[in-house]
């Protein structure tokens, strides 16, 4: 049991986290890109896409470069903070934060766009700076639709394997999330391991496409 | 009487045009109406006025007030220029409450509604008889109901200008009749200058004192009427 | 009375066909410890020249993951591990042919930093030191220089002082990789490996380990060409094998 118990609190753990930065990071983007077209637009669009289609393995090494001990802010973050985040829940939520931005970016601004531009407008003659409009208005009438895309982001944040693994390694305890743990026990030849495990990551999956498909729907 | 002048040159750029306007009226009366055919560029001068364009070039003075002058460097973005809208569909926040809606113009983000507000939205209500419809969502309210509502909002921050966009024509013949007589009854007691822009010379003949007329981004003679609806 | 000497013939050219056509498509799947990665790809090929019409397609990772793979059935012909201990895991399950068992290859275990690293450890128990914050070795459960390099910790006390220091690696050479990274202070590997990277990595220690590490091989019991892995087997053994294999910083069994 408590092998079952330690990776799936580490997984909430790493996937709440991540997706608290995908979601500010994704919301805010959602908006900002849903406003009037700019030059560039499309260009930044497909960069935050970029992550849904590579291939995790390669985010990984991205990754890598960009924060690994010699990495090009990881050199930084090591000599001026002593900070080194391979092989910590850190670098972990990084990864899965990585991965999962542009679920939640795509649901935003979906979601953004199809809020009538009138409800904006109206609000800022009746005295809204742009923050409140935000506040008050947008994100209000957008919610239904971010909270979907901010569920499928956990999901996904819970199930990120590849570019977890690179970052953070397989450290039980610190960072070996469900994912990872199905992966050793069916590397070791522990089966019934792998099924339990198996189990839960399947169940809790499910009861978030679920909710989230409900909250979609419930908006038509 | 406080006089609306307008000189406004913009340029629209969509996929397939681009549209000019180069407009240049003043409007006396306390209710005007502009009137032109679809697509004259009305819409497009109304949100100009009210700050919605920021692409917009020239003039607006509303009784001696600049809210835009180019040349002088003047360009109040729109949550300054105390002008009332009542848009097109009304507008009305869905996911507020009849008293919300009313509220949001007398309160910022994180203020609480005060003595003073609430009095004013009681006064609103009273004048406007939404009483019964306090707690009401728009989606609960017939047409007629949320016009009340759409102009009350616009009027609750005491503005300089009301502007009314094409209020009447998402409705059908029947209820237009019946609502421009409510909407000519409500006008007559509001004491802001008003500009109404419409294609319907109807709405000229029972809501404003004076008409302007424009067809394709420009100021034309109103005999003959433009585009005869 | 003409069809039969057709038929013959047409059945005699179908025959031969498909007999060459067995034959020439003779392909051994070799699954071998990450350690043997280097060495074996470079027997392989001289396998291949040795062998014309025979092809070595290769598996390498660690050698538990590998063992777990042909438990799930993998087409396996040829199974190399790192240490006695996984191929007793696979006899005792049956999976491979006993009488092919046979040792081919000798390694040592060593500790590495990264190249940049200015530590000089004189001994195991110099890895209590602070500035040893990460060590790395394989995951002692799946892989084989794990388990080495916890027998001789424990064999040294040092146990409880480093536990929390590890950092598994999946396999020895992602602990190399680890090491020639800079992201851990020190790593356990074979020889064979820190040989790999001799720029990015040093040797500072060579541990004596308490099981010798030695790397049996053995064919699959189910494996559908036993002939020629019969032959993968004795070419590995044999001499050019064998210097290929010492060429790589391998001993003698």
């Amino acid at each position: 049991m408590h092998a079952l118990f330690v990776p799936l609190w580490l997984t909430l753990k790493v996937a709440l986290f991540a997706t608290l930065i995908a979601a500010a990071i994704g919301i805010a983007l959602g908006w900002w890109l849903a406003r009037r077209p700019f030059p560039g637009r499309s260009v930044v669009d497909s960069l935050l896409m970029l992550p849904m289609v590579l291939p995790p393995t390669v985010i990984g090494y991205y990754l890598i470069v960009l924060i690994g001990r010699n990495g090009i802010l990881g050199q930084y973050l090591d000599r001026w903070f002593g900070i080194n985040l391979i092989f910590t829940w850190q670098g972990a939520v990084i990864a899965a934060s990585v991965v999962s931005l542009p679920l939640v970016y795509k649901g935003a601004r979906a979601a953004f766009e199809e809020v009538d531009g009138r409800f904006a407008n109206a609000a800022r003659t009746l005295g809204a700076g742009e923050l409140e409009v935000f506040l008050r208005v947008s994100l209000p009438l957008a919610i239904r639709g971010i909270a979907a895309g901010v569920m499928l982001a956990f999901a996904r944040a819970m199930g990120e394997f590849g570019a977890t693994l690179m970052i953070a390694g397989n450290l039980p305890g610190k960072t070996q999330t469900l994912s990872i743990a199905v992966y050793e026990a069916v590397q070791a030849g522990n089966d019934r391991q792998a099924l339990w495990l198996t189990l839960v990551i399947s169940l809790v999956c499910i009861g978030v496409l679920v909710a989230s498909g409900r909250l979609l729907q419930a908006r038509h | 009487m406080a006089a609306l002048e307008v000189q406004l040159q913009l340029t629209l750029h969509s996929p397939d045009r681009s549209f000019e306007l180069n407009v240049d009226f003043t409007a006396a009366s306390q209710r005007t109406a502009l009137i032109g055919p679809s697509g004259s560029g009305k819409s497009t001068v109304l949100q100009a006025i009210a700050g919605l364009l920021p692409q917009a070039r020239g003039r607006v003075r509303v009784g001696g007030q600049a809210l835009l002058d180019t040349p002088r460097g003047i360009d109040l973005p729109a949550r300054e220029r105390r002008v009332g809208v009542v848009f097109q569909d009304y507008a009305l926040f869905p996911h507020m409450t009849v008293e919300q809606n009313l509220q949001f113009g007398l309160r910022r983000l994180g203020q609480r509604v005060d003595a003073g507000h609430a009095r004013r939205v009681d006064a609103l209500i009273r004048q406007f008889d939404l009483a019964s419809l306090r707690g009401a969502l728009p989606r609960n309210l017939s047409g007629g109901q949320r016009q009340r509502v759409a102009l009350a909002r616009a009027l609750a921050i005491e503005p300089r200008l009301l502007l009314l966009d094409e209020p009447l024509s998402a409705l059908d013949s029947p209820l237009r009749k019946r609502l421009r007589h409510e909407l000519a009854e409500m006008l007559e007691r509001v004491q802001v200058p008003t500009l109404l822009v419409t294609h319907d010379p109807q709405d000229v003949e029972a809501l404003a004192q004076d008409m302007i007329c424009i067809d394709n981004g420009r100021i034309v003679d109103c005999d003959p009427l433009p585009g005869a609806v | 009375m003409t069809i039969f000497p057709r038929l013959r013939s047409a059945a005699l050219v179908a025959t031969l066909l498909l007999g060459s056509a067995a034959c020439s498509a003779q392909e051994l799947i070799v699954s071998a410890a990450a350690s043997l990665t280097n060495a074996f790809q470079a027997a392989g090929k001289a396998f291949e020249q040795a062998r014309p019409g025979a092809k070595v397609a290769f598996n390498f990772a660690a050698s538990g993951p590998l063992l777990a793979q042909i438990q799930q059935g993998a087409p396996v012909d040829v199974f190399a591990s790192a240490d006695q201990e996984t191929m007793n895991r696979a006899a005792s399950a049956n999976l491979i042919a006993p009488a092919t068992r046979v040792d081919f290859a000798a390694n040592t275990l060593v500790l590495i930093v990264p190249a940049a690293s200015t530590q000089a450890p004189k001994q195991l128990g110099d890895l209590t030191n602070p500035s040893f914050q990460r060590i790395s070795t394989g995951t002692p459960a799946t892989v084989p220089v794990g388990r080495y390099t916890m027998e001789a910790i424990d064999k040294a006390g040092l146990t409880a002082p480093l536990q929390s220091r590890w950092i598994y690696g999946e396999s020895v050479r992602q602990v190399l990789n680890y090491v020639a990274r800079g992201e851990v202070d020190a790593g356990f590997v074979y020889r064979t490996d820190a040989l790999i990277e001799p720029e990015k990595t040093r040797i500072v220690l060579t541990i004596p380990t308490i099981t010798s590490v030695t790397y049996p091989i053995a064919q699959i019991a189910s494996s559908k060409n036993a002939a020629l892995a019969g032959e993968f087997i004795a070419f590995v053994r044999s001499a050019p094998g064998q210097e290929i294999l010492q060429r790589y910083g391998f001993s003698k069994p």
